[in-house]
């Protein structure tokens, strides 16, 4: 039974690969028609005086930045250049960026680098993305991202998203529509921007339930997404997504969370499952919502080295509920997440065979709007890795080497944090956390066998600047 | 006694002042807030909903009824009359349509809208783009634009 589900998803996983480069062949080729569509057409149609009127009073219109369209010389203009502008203004061409960078200290233990030692600068976020509407109904983005943070994150660029997104019905606030590519994962208030400092309400968001552990796994997914916004009576508007695809896991930090070791096999991805709504009432003020994530993955082994473990498979299958309100110049936001943890018995590990457990997240937090420009923010945040289990001790008495490390379950964390927007783009703030336990701190920045064990109560501040455009 | 009878005549006059001073703020606090939403004149929409209008101003509503794109300008976020309108007229704060944008936008499922500088930037933008919608000022409204009737 489980070995035909197995071999059903592999199957699965086999043909998305075969697909998913069309897919994104089919992207290239779209831009490319668009593009040499927008170039022919005014050639065709016009002179080149004509072609010059056009753009000149294009120059009126420019949907653009001042700056782009000052910098151009009407009467210079060679074809392409002409051509390649009134492609920008009629397809709705955009681009925004993000740079973010921290300084992070701790009173002990590791967060993005040797941060109990001095601080470090470990935590850079940059990110460029390009969106444009081609036709009506069609809107096509990409970014690429890049983060430097600790062990885990290199500061490689990467594909964040590409998505083709195609609108099927719209009328009113009511809209329904299908997405296709690799897409953000829509989970909880804040996931799918995590990385951009601008729409996080702290540099560290609750760890509790976005851990930085674990991000890339729940971040984006290669996946067909269907959507809708739904008029609830005069009420409000329920937005819902759902999509299937394949998720993210073949980073160190993913791999040490799920298996406690970075071994020399690897994650295989298989067929996940995500869903979320959120209803809004008209004023924005409330904000309810529900995730839930079926996420399915497999070890693979490798033969080379002599794996020690074997080809297990695991489940993860988190649910966090969400809630907000905002006033004009406080908002108050709490998530609740449930997440629960399967292996099955083919790790040829007693530690992980057969585990199954459920944890437990929260937090709750509040934000206070001074003026525009400063704002500030107080928050507990709770993580229990095991809900039967809150304080570890059942855990450490497993085993020897585990006795009195049961603060490595759980984590609680008391945050306060000030925010100055000094202009709308770039921004500065500081935040101070207080923490008991280290159960969402990152094994690859903290090795027990480099540097011992981590400390049950610490300390951590960061300060952050961030620009956007 | 002098000094209550001078007072009992000082009452009405001041209260009359007064009048006419709020009467004045009144009409000239309405004359300033007098605004509409514009759209380019080949917009065939004549008239909206406000959720319609809200769902617009979110940038979730990307086509008018006959299928053709819909462009939105703003001005920046601190600006008065984006203020009111926000206020009055989307019933959300400025602050919420931001972060509604910023999340569109680096989530890949939408676009910002267009901000613009001025009122007459507005005004030209809107004028000379086609599908565009956003806000202008009673006085500032030129024979370029239609009024978008709000239901």
């Amino acid at each position: 039974m489980k070995m035909s589900r197995c071999s059903r998803l592999s199957n699965a996983y086999r043909q998305c690969r075969l697909i998913l480069p069309r897919v994104a062949a089919f992207f290239l080729l779209m831009l490319a028609l668009t593009f040499t569509h927008a170039q022919q057409q005014p050639a065709l149609k016009h002179s080149p005086i004509d072609s010059t009127q056009r753009f000149i009073q294009w120059l009126n219109i420019a949907d653009l930045p001042n700056r782009i369209a000052d910098s151009v010389e009407s009467e210079k203009k060679p074809g392409f250049i002409n051509n390649a502008m009134s492609f920008i203004r009629n397809k709705d061409f955009q681009i925004h960026g993000f740079l973010g960078q921290a300084y992070i200290t701790t009173s002990d233990n590791d967060v993005f680098g040797n941060s109990d030692n001095g601080g470090s600068f470990g935590l850079t976020e940059a990110g460029l993305n390009a969106s444009m509407r081609p036709l009506p109904q069609v809107q096509l983005s990409a970014q690429v991202l890049s983060r430097r943070a600790g062990e885990g994150n290199s500061g490689m660029p990467r594909l964040d998203y590409a998505i083709f997104d195609y609108r099927l019905f719209s009328h009113d606030a009511n809209q329904f529509g299908v997405r296709i590519g690799r897409l953000k994962n829509p989970f909880g208030f804040y996931n799918e921007t995590r990385d951009v400092a601008h729409t996080r309400p702290s540099i560290l968001l609750p760890q509790s339930i976005y851990f930085d552990r674990t991000r890339n796994l729940g971040l984006s997914s290669d996946s067909i997404q269907i959507y809708g916004d739904l008029e609830i009576f005069n009420l409000g508007v329920l937005s819902t997504q759902f999509g299937i695809g394949f998720p993210i896991v073949g980073d160190r930090d993913t791999e040490s969370s799920l298996l406690g070791v970075v071994l020399p096999g690897q994650l295989n991805r298989e067929v996940t499952y995500i869903g979320r709504g959120i209803f809004e009432t008209n004023d924005k003020r409330l904000r309810l919502g529900i995730s839930g994530l079926w996420l399915n993955t497999s070890y693979d082994p490798s033969r080379q080295h002599h794996d020690p473990l074997g080809p297990g498979a695991l489940q993860f299958t988190p649910v966090i509920f969400s809630a907000q309100y905002n006033a004009e110049r406080w908002s108050l936001t709490s998530e609740y997440a449930i997440r629960s943890f399967l292996y099955n018995n083919h790790f040829n590990n007693p530690a992980l065979n057969g585990l199954d457990f459920v944890g437990e997240s929260y937090y709750i937090q509040g934000e206070y709007r001074f003026t525009p420009k400063w704002e500030g923010f107080v928050r507990y945040d709770a993580l229990f890795t095991d809900r039967t289990d809150r304080d570890g001790s059942e855990w450490a008495s497993q085993l020897p080497t585990r006795s009195g490390l049961g603060y490595t379950r759980f984590a609680k964390d008391i945050t306060v944090g000030l925010r100055w927007n000094i202009t709308p783009a770039f921004m500065l703030r500081g935040e101070y956390h207080h923490i008991n336990g280290t159960g969402w701190l990152s094994r690859l920045d903290n090795d027990p066998s480099k540097e011992g064990h981590p400390s049950q109560y610490w300390d951590l501040f960061a300060i952050q600047a961030s620009y956007r455009f | 006694m002098p000094r209550s009878r001078h007072s009992k005549h000082k009452t009405p006059i001041l209260c009359c002042a007064l009048a006419l001073c709020l009467f004045f703020l009144k009409t000239e606090a309405e004359a300033h807030n007098h605004y509409r939403i514009v759209t380019n004149a080949g917009v065939t929409d004549k008239k909206i909903s406000v959720n319609g209008l809200r769902s617009i101003f979110g940038m979730r509503m990307r086509t008018w009824t006959d299928g053709t794109k819909i462009r939105v300008f703003v001005l920046a976020d601190e600006h008065e009359l984006h203020q009111i309108v926000s206020k009055e007229k989307l019933n959300v704060f400025p602050y919420q349509l931001r972060s509604t944008w910023d999340r569109l936008v680096f989530s890949g499922t939408g676009q910002a809208p267009i901000q613009v500088n001025s009122s007459e930037e507005m005004l030209q933008k809107i004028a000379n783009t086609p599908g565009a919608i956003g806000y202008l000022w009673s006085m500032d409204i030129d024979e370029n634009v239609k009024v978008l009737e709000v239901e």
